[in-house]
């Protein structure tokens, strides 16, 4: 069994480093009329600009957009060009300082962001980037920026977390490896399929698409992580019972059999793959592949949630470094970012991570479902600009798509702020029924 | 054990299992709790916390001082990659074992 995974393992993760196509988890890498570099002079009267692109000494010549103003370039500073694509010649689209100035209040948006966002990846194994990477764009940050300065303050993250969980016997490494190497080829496919739709119906179609399988995914699966809590909370079913579906995976002898220790499975690797395959397609679809990860690892193949959320640690690890490598070779990460990010997340990542110890296993799943349910929201009221982008739905009022999208960016910040709420209180509930009891104890020993 | 106090912790166990904590905590307190608080202190890192917590201090003003410096060669891109991932990698180790002896000082620790 072990040749059988280590050759799976060198055959999977060389095929798919090789693939040059590879970009990060979490979207589409930087386009190439994205360009990086400092401009050096405007020239007011012929709208034009002098740009050394970053890691060349190359000068070019690039002209203004129609709708940009000379005043507004800011000289001298690292920035991000996106060119336009159908202009001739080498024409401007707009233009994005890279490296934001940070000022107080940005520190604390950053540091509070990172420590919620800690939290709940410690707790339920992801979460935090369908949060982070909006909110450091609102911040000023251009999005390619802001992902790939989330890609590298993941990593580090997940590994202090699984390195945590593991040592509390919750993490299985094998499951996490046999995951993340299949997620991998899953980050593939995912944007083989984004850039498909990209070319056939445009960025509006793409945004479409996304929102769509966002909604699904998170609807469905979300709800039905909420009922089976429910269920638990209620006394109604077993807690740690095993799924219906779980069983009869498990129940199917087909070889490869893989046998994971600490999730106390033994199922077939035909089984474990598609899991993984669908964990990394839509970590390359909506950037959080954890959402399917974690009820696939607890519905489909039958681990528990403590154990599934613990193993997502290390997917959501070796597909951050993955991913850091990528957007590191194209230069857009801020390190300033990831390390204000890391400063509180570092804390809360194993805060959440120790909290698991004092919880229920149905708490895990209460805590995923809210987020995922409230994260749909946020998504879903995207979807009517999208239609209008796309001619299939007649105009709205840009009041109307201000106030949408208010709403979505509120929501997810509520989504982050409810599921920090839960795992504190029921953490400190654990805590004291815990102390209170080792007490008793105490004293009932003299 | 005298008998006096044997009496008096069967008691205490009583009001605990019954749920009265309070009670059970007054009828005990002095002599107990005390020695237990002490060694609880002892085991807690305070020291580790506050090296790892200064290095890990000093390692983030100095990237900050050097701002400018940090974000451009960072961003260059190609083999650069090594540069932040290798930070990132520096700074979980640092403030990773920073955050965790700074909870296990705050008496936050995993249940056993």
């Amino acid at each position: 069994m072990k040749k059988l995974l280590i050759i799976l393992m060198f055959t999977i993760l060389p095929l798919s480093l090789s693939a040059h196509a590879a970009l990060a988890a979490g979207g589409e890498g930087p386009s190439k009329d994205m360009l990086k570099g400092i401009i050096t002079e405007v020239n007011a009267v012929e709208r034009t600009v002098l740009f050394e692109k970053d890691g060349t000494k190359e000068m070019l010549t690039l002209s203004l957009g129609a709708t940009m103003q000379p005043e507004d370039l800011k000289v001298n500073q690292k920035v991000l060009i996106n060119l336009d694509k159908h202009a001739e010649g080498k024409v401007m689209k707009d233009v994005s300082v890279m490296f934001m100035d940070m000022t107080p209040s940005k520190l604390i948006a950053l540091l509070v962001i990172g420590a919620i966002g800690g939290l709940l990846s410690g707790f339920i194994g992801s979460g935090g980037a369908f949060v982070m990477t909006p909110a450091m764009m609102s911040l000023g940050v251009p999005g390619a920026v802001a992902v790939a300065s989330n890609m590298c303050h993941k990593f580090p993250k997940a590994m202090v977390g699984a390195y945590k969980r593991w040592k509390y016997g919750q993490a299985d490494i094998k499951l996490g490896l046999v995951m993340a190497s299949t997620a991998i080829i899953g980050v593939q496919i995912g944007i083989k399929i984004q850039k498909y739709i990209l070319s056939q119906f445009g960025g509006a179609g793409s945004n479409l698409y996304i929102s769509a399988v966002f909604m699904v995914v998170l609807v469905f699966v979300g709800g039905y992580v909420f009922y089976d809590a429910y269920k638990l909370a209620k006394g109604k079913s077993e807690e740690g019972a095993t799924s219906r579906l779980a069983l009869r995976m498990q129940s199917i002898n087909l070889p490869p059999m893989m046998h994971f220790k600490t999730a106390k499975i033994r199922i077939s690797a035909w089984i474990t793959i598609p899991v993984g395959l669908l964990t990394g397609m839509l970590a390359a679809t909506i950037a959080v592949g954890g959402f399917i990860g974690v009820p696939g690892m607890i519905y489909v193949l039958g681990a528990s949630a403590v154990v599934a959320s613990a193993t997502e640690l290390i997917i959501a690890f070796v597909m951050g470094a993955w991913g850091s490598i990528q957007w590191g070779l194209s230069g857009l990460i801020d390190i300033r970012l990831a390390l204000l990010l890391l400063a509180t997340s570092l804390i809360g990542v194993q805060l959440g991570a120790l909290g698991t110890t004092y919880v229920k296993d149905y708490i895990i799943k209460v805590v995923m479902a809210t987020t995922m349910l409230i994260v749909a929201v946020s998504r879903g009221v995207k979807i009517p600009g999208y239609l209008v982008d796309l001619e299939l739905m007649a105009p709205i009022a840009p009041n109307t798509i201000a106030l949408l999208e208010a709403i979505s960016f509120w929501s997810l910040v509520a989504a982050l702020g409810s599921a920090g709420a839960i795992i504190i209180v029921a953490m400190i509930k654990g805590m004291t029924a815990d102390r209170q009891s080792k007490k008793a104890l105490g004293v009932a020993n003299g | 054990m005298g008998r006096k106090e044997f009496d008096k912790n069967m008691t205490a166990v009583a009001f605990a299992e019954a749920g009265e904590h309070d009670t059970a905590k007054n009828l005990l307190q002095g002599g107990k709790e005390k020695p237990m608080a002490t060694q609880e202190t002892a085991k807690k890192p305070y020291l580790k916390t506050l090296i790892f917590g200064t290095v890990s201090i000093s390692a983030y003003i100095l990237l900050f001082k050097n701002e400018k410096l940090v974000t451009d060669t960072f961003t260059m891109g190609g083999w650069r990659w090594i540069y932040p991932v290798c930070t990132a990698f520096f700074f979980s180790f640092i403030h990773g074992a920073f955050a965790s002896n700074l909870l296990s000082s705050l008496g936050i620790e995993a249940k056993k």
